[in-house]
Parts: structure tokens; sequence; C-alpha cells
């Protein structure tokens, strides 16, 4: 029982590692970075570092705690973008055109699902080959990378709402990352799909023999992931009008850190959506905070490279410790 | 060998009345033992019953508390295992660590290098001569002494143990589980040395769990239960079960627990079976409240019948029917659909899930019955600890990794799972492989008490006398086809062996 409460103690650490980290970083930049701790600044931290990304971050966590992993979440945003900005040029009413652009990004998953369940590719790879395949198909496309834009006299108010518009005083960005992080946590955590996705990650030929269709469970993970994504696609668009081919690979990297970083947050280092949620907020507040300290751009990369490496650090010692306890 | 116990060869090994405690609990509370030289002498008991503490007070690791050791006729107060060694006694553990990043030949030479005379230089020619000719002599193994010991294979790093023995010129080598890192085929060489060795005139003390090997390989064996010796038997006079039975301290009935059920409508019926080169022509029943065995060698096609009737495998004829309904299951999915359940002999990698908690292993294949949208959590936690209880199974409690609970509680999970589902028609593969023998009578227990409530039971076990103990009928593949059915309580084990060895077909074609 002594070896029990131990490792639940050094468990404890391990979650409290990334809130402390938070908590520092929180109150370093609040010191040292000029007009952080600034209303302004706050919400600006929550929809332009914060929304987007945690969007994606979630959307990576299915595929990691399925035991994958999605290097094609931005090709999904962009198909999605590419498909709403089409068909609103087309002259189809927003709800529809966005409706449209989630089945564009969906359909990134599906390729995905095909790839990894029906084929059999290692996710790493089969997503990869996505990435590439959705570069050359936006080039094809857009004459070789053109951005389509929606003339300016021609941009509908309702196209506008998911970018610019508010709720109750709330960004509309905010508050789909909310009921995205809600959601999701409620799907990963508290539903059969969910625990299914998990077993799956942790060892996958026992839910085979448990008479779970395997296959259907990836091919559903990755069409889901890719589902998440193209919100952003659409949110974006919305934002800046214009559809940027292979623009949505930015979140790429910051969502798989974020997802890590979560990991440290569950007592046995399973990816989980409120971790990946703090990771996020973690990566966000300082890029802004660097950006606001004036220091060189070129070293916020390394600020935020160092961050990773220092909680995935605590996080792996600790669960070293716990399961040495 | 035998002979030289019943002539009462003289005592190598004499410990007599050997007591250690560790804090309050004494580990051995008085045991003795004597070993021959030049027999093979078995060792076994529970985990607990002070195998380990005894080899650690012959290694000169622990010292006794009371009683002597005598090591060829001579006491010994203080042994060290420098001096065990210079006594000739070797040990090999399967654990024993090896310096993954030192060559075989400086591994087998450590602490004795030979030099070139005169010098202070290692002589690593002499080394690697004398390796390589060690190695074939014993193993036909050419393993080159400059090979890394971290790229060699379980089996080959005992190999290099054995050798290291050897080249000492021992007179006893005690095997410490040596098995339980080896395949089969591995294993079978293992032995084969063994009996070579003792030829030899070399003693071997030889710890194991599984009690077939110690049946198939010693004069004889020595059960020890609660730290001291309650059986010092030759092997002639004795069974694995009989030892095993020892070893728990219950009559041989009590080991396998089979409840009088008569048996009910049919649940499960097979007709014509086939899979291209791997069996043909297989047909049984299977009823209510029935345990039916499957025994076979590797290939047989036993393991595979198992596999299709779980829908692992496409069977290419023939018919299957879960109570009277033809059912054709192409995946486990429509096996467990049909309440089929499927308990597989790789535990560790298909029958649970090492890093989710009890609680989620035991639910993972009925999570329909506790979701309505969302997991009801609260009813997910009342069955996994009714389960448990029911179970006995021993775990930190029901959070706890599946990785944290002992192989015979690891299997109770793996059965806990289909009875969390409801299942009705159990595949039980090898279900008692790597389980201490305390397991596996509660698991047979558990078998018999799965028949009293109506399900059926296929048991598919090498362990013939496990499997006559614990089901009603048995069945017995060779070569893809069921050549003999047996009525479990009216045959021998001999009589099973002969049939699953093919040896009657010898017979036949002979006569």
């Amino acid at each position: 029982m002594a070896t029990a409460s131990l490792s639940a103690f050094t468990r404890g650490i391990g979650r409290y590692a990334l809130v402390a980290a938070l908590a520092a970083v929180f109150a370093t930049f609040a010191a040292l970075a000029p007009g952080f701790l600034s209303g302004a600044n706050l919400v600006s931290v929550l929809v332009n570092n914060f929304a987007l990304l945690a969007i994606v971050a979630v959307a990576m966590t299915f595929a990691v705690s399925a035991g994958g992993i999605d290097l094609s979440v931005g090709t999904a945003i962009d198909f999605a973008s590419f498909a709403f900005v089409s068909l609103v040029l087309a002259g189809q009413p927003i709800p529809l055109a966005a409706l449209g652009g989630l089945a564009g990004g969906a359909l990134v998953g599906l390729f995905n699902a095909v790839l990894i369940a029906g084929i059999g590719i290692s996710p790493f790879l089969a997503t990869l080959g996505t990435l590439f395949v959705g570069r050359s198909v936006q080039q094809l496309l857009t004459n070789g990378g053109n951005p389509v834009y929606l003339p300016p006299a021609g941009v509908p108010e309702a196209f506008r709402f998911l970018g610019h518009g508010s709720v109750a005083g709330l960004p509309v960005p905010l508050l789909v990352a909310a009921l995205v992080i809600a959601g999701a946590w409620l799907v990963l955590s508290r539903t059969r799909f969910g625990r299914v996705v998990l077993a799956t990650g942790i060892q996958a030929s026992v839910v085979r023999y448990s008479g779970i269709r395997l296959s259907r469970v990836t091919a559903a993970t990755y069409v889901l992931v890719s589902a998440i994504a193209a919100i952003v696609g659409l949110i974006l668009t919305s934002t800046v009008t214009v559809y940027i081919p292979s623009s949505g690979n930015a979140f790429l990297l910051n969502a798989i850190g974020a997802t890590f970083i979560g990991t440290t947050f569950d007592p046995h280092g399973r990816p989980n959506v409120p971790g990946t949620v703090l990771g996020v907020l973690l990566l966000g507040i300082v890029a802004n905070g660097l950006l606001l300290s004036g220091l060189n751009f070129y070293w916020q990369q390394v600020g935020t490279g160092l961050l990773i490496f220092s909680v995935l650090a605590i996080g792996f010692a600790n669960r070293k410790a716990a399961a040495r306890a | 060998m035998v002979d030289a116990v019943e002539n009462g060869g003289d005592a190598i090994l004499h410990f007599d009345g050997v007591v250690k405690r560790f804090g309050g609990a004494a580990a051995l509370s008085g045991a003795s033992l004597t070993v021959r030289r030049g027999t093979v002498h078995g060792l076994v008991g529970q985990n607990g019953a002070g195998k380990s503490t005894l080899i650690k007070l012959l290694a000169g690791l622990h010292r006794a508390d009371e009683g002597t050791i005598e090591i060829d006729g001579k006491a010994y107060e203080r042994l060290t295992p420098h001096l065990a060694e210079a006594l000739g006694i070797h040990f090999i553990h399967q654990d024993r660590l090896l310096v993954p990043t030192f060559t075989v030949g400086e591994t087998l030479f450590l602490g004795r290098e030979p030099r070139i005379a005169g010098t202070p230089f290692l002589d690593r020619a002499a080394m690697r001569r004398k390796a390589a000719e060690m190695l074939d002599r014993y193993f036909g193994l050419q393993l080159p002494a400059s090979a890394l010991i971290a790229d060699l294979s379980a089996a080959e790093k005992q190999i290099v143990q054995i050798t290291r023995a050897l080249i000492a010129n021992p007179k006893v080598l005690v095997f410490d589980e040596p098995t339980a890192a080896l395949v089969r085929r591995e294993a079978d060489l293992l032995f084969r040395l063994i009996r070579r060795l003792s030829e030899e005139g070399i003693t071997i003390l030889y710890i194991s769990h599984y009690l077939g090997e110690i049946v198939d390989l010693c004069d004889t064996v020595t059960v020890l239960r609660n730290g001291r010796d309650v059986a010092t038997l030759p092997i002639t006079e004795t069974s694995a079960a009989k030892i095993g039975a020892l070893m728990v301290n219950r009559a041989i009935g009590e080991l396998y627990p089979k409840p009088q059920v008569t048996p009910g409508e049919t649940l499960l019926q097979v007709e014509n079976l086939a899979l291209t080169d791997r069996y043909d022509e297989v047909s049984f029943t299977l009823r209510r409240g029935e345990v039916l065995g499957f025994t076979g060698l590797v290939g047989s096609g036993a393991k595979e019948v198992v596999r299709t009737l779980f829908g692992l495998d496409r069977p290419t004829g023939g018919t299957v029917s879960v109570k009277g309904e033809a059912v054709f299951a192409t995946d486990p999915a429509k096996a467990t659909a049909k309440r089929l359940a499927l308990v597989p002999e790789d535990r560790r990698r298909d029958g649970v899930a090492l890093d989710l908690a009890v609680t989620e292993n035991t639910t993972l294949a009925s999570l329909g019955r506790f979701s309505r949208g969302l997991i009801d959590r609260g009813a997910e936690r009342r069955q996994t600890e009714d389960l448990v209880k029911r179970l006995q199974i021993k775990t930190d409690g029901i959070d706890a990794l599946v990785r944290t609970l002992s192989g015979g509680n690891q299997q109770k999970v793996a059965i806990a799972k289909w009875l969390s589902r409801q299942s009705e028609i159990y595949l039980l593969d090898e279900p008692t492989v790597g389980v201490d023998i305390a397991a596996k009578v509660e698991i047979y227990r558990l078998i018999g008490e799965l028949a009293e409530r109506g399900a059926g039971i296929l048991v598919l076990s090498s362990d013939i006398e496990e499997l006559l103990g614990i089901t009603d009928r048995v069945l017995v593949f060779f070569r893809g086809r069921v050549t003999r059915e047996f009525i479990s309580s009216e045959t021998s084990p001999d009589q099973v062996l002969t049939d699953v060895t093919g040896a009657h077909e010898t017979l036949r074609h002979a006569g």
C-alpha cells in the first residue's frame, strides 16, 4: 500500500508539472512582456493562438490515441477551405457551402482510412503520402498554387460569421473550439467508441480478439480526425476570405507537440483531451509572450522546442518513477 | 542414473534442517534436501515455497540461520559465491545478468581470462579457440566468439551461460527455471544437453514450474511447501499430478474439481469442417454443461479448428451451427455476437491489454451493455468488482493496470471479459500455460462452475492429464483429423498419448 500511495504521489507531480509549467510561463511573461496581461492581448491569445490550434490538436489526439498519427490534418484543412470557397463562388448558400467544406475535409480522412484500415499501411506513412498527394492536387487545382480570393464586394456577411462573428460577446472561433473540446472530451473518455480507440492504441490485437471490428474503428478514427480538422478550414477561410493552397500544414507540428505534451497530464501517459488543451494553451502563451518580449522571431521556435523537451522529460521521469514504485 | 539413487550413491549436496528468516517471516523453516552424485534432481514448489532461498543459500548469497549445508561430505558455515564456484557448483539462471556489450568470448572467460604465458596480456587466440571448441562440442553451434551478447537469442544466451560453467569443470549444475524464456524446440535441445551432461557425471539440480519437464528429466524430485521439504520421491514412483497435489497440499481429486453436470441442449454443432492443408472432416457437438477437450501436436489441426470457430480463419468446407442456427463467422465480431468466447493462448498479446486497467479489460468485449450514448461508469465498475470477487482476482483494485497482475490473475481477467459479455460457448486455448499450480486449480474450478451454469466449454490443451481431469470427453487430433474420441473418466493419459503421437497409426500400418 505504501508503494501505491508513493506512485500516486509521483503521478500527482507528473500532472502538476504541466499546470506548473503553464503557470510559470504565464507569470514570466506577465512580468517581462509589456502588454501581455492586457485584456485585449489575452483575448487575442485565445482567438489567434489557441482556438484553431486547439481544434486541430484535439483531432490529432484521436489519431494518437488510436496508436497512430495524422500528418495530413493540414490537407483536410485545405480541402475544406477549397471546397468552401469554391461552393460560395459557385453561388451556393453559405450553410450548404460550409457542409460541403466539411465533406471536402472528411474526404481526406476517407482516403487515409482506405490506406490504413483497408490496405494496412502504417498511419505515419499513409498520412505522409496523403500530405504529398494533397499538396500536388491543390497545385493542379489552382494553376500551380495561386490563392483563390472571394471578391471583396461579393462576400456575404454570413460567410464572415465563423471567423469574425461573436455570440453573447464571445468570438465564434473560441466558441466553436470550446464545443469541439467538450465534445471530443466526452467522446474520447466517456463513450464506447472512445474506449475502443484507446484500447486499439494500447493493444490492437486484444481489441480484435474481443470481437470488435478493428478496421472499422480505425477507419472511423481517421475520418473523424479529418472532419474535425475541416472545421478549422472553414473558420480560417471565413477569417481571411481567401483560400491559400497548402496553408493548413502550419498547424501540424504544433498539434503533434501539444498532443504529446498533453500525455504527461494522464496518470498512465495516455493521450487525453484536457492535456492536449493545456498543451495548446502552453504553446499559445509562449508564442504570444515571446512575440511581445520583442525576441527575435527566429528564437521563438527554439523556445517552443525547449518547452516541449522539458515538459516531456518531466513527464517521462515521473512515469518511470511511478513504474519503479 | 536411477541405479545411483537405488544404490544409495553418496550425497554431493546435503541440506539438513535449514532455517532462513527474512525479518519476521521464515522463508525456510527446517528444509532438508539430499542430492546424490550423478543424478538429475528436481526441485519444485509454488512461488514462496522456498526454492529460490534454498538456491541462494547454496550460492552463498544468503547465510542460513539454522541447519547445515554439506558439500561433498564437508559442512560449510560461510559459503560465498566465490567458494561455491571453487567447489564446483555453478548456476544457470534465466535472469542472470550477462553484460550485453561484451562479446561471447569475453563473457565466457570473464574473471578467469587465459594469459599469454609470462605476460599480463590476455591470450585472445586461446580464448577464441577454447570458446569455439566448447560451443561446438556441446551444442554443435558455430557461435563466433566475437558476437555480442546483446545480439543473441534467449536460448543462445543460456548456451553461453552453460558453456561458461562447463569451462570451469563443474561438479554440480543448478538450473533455475531454465525453460521460462525458451520456445519448445529450444527447450528440447536443453533437455538433451542436460541428459548428456548427466551421463558425463555432472550432478544436476533442476528447478522448474513445469511438472511435465520434471517428470521427463529427473531421477528424483523434492517438493517444497511453506519452507519445508514435504516429499522426496524417485520419479518412477510419482506423476506430474501427484507432484502438483503435493505442492498445493490437496488430494489429486481436488486438483481437478470436476462437477457432474447433465448435458443440456446442443450449443455448437460442427459438421465436416475443413480447411485446406490444415484439417478435414472435423465433426463434433458441444452441449450445455459439457466440457469438451481437444488435444494434438502442433500442426494437428486442433488449434486451427478453434481459430476457425472464432472467425479468425475461414473454413473451406463444412458447417458450423450455434443452437441449431447455421453460422458463418468470418470475423471474431460475428462469433462473439453468437456468444462465442475465445481465451487465446498468447494471453499477453491477444487476451488482455497489459496497459489497460482491470475494469477496462473486463468490459472491453461488452461495452454495449454499459453504454447508452455515454458509458455508465458506475455500472461498469460494479460489474468488474463482482467478477473480481467471483473469480478471486488478486489485484490492487479494479483501476490497476493488468500488467501489474500475476499470470494466473491476468488469465482470470481474460476470462472475466467473456463472463461480462455473458458468453455461452467458451473456447479456451491452453488456459493454464504459464500459470502457477494454485491459479490452475482456480481456473479448473471456474471451468466447472461455467459448465454448471449451462455454458459449453471447449478446452484445447497439450497437458493430457489436466485435460482428462477437467473434461467429459476428449477429441484427439492427428494430422488434421479427429482420430479418436475418449470418455475422460474412463481413460488414462497413456492411452491418449498413443493417439496424440500417432503411434496407433504406425501400429495399424505395421499390422
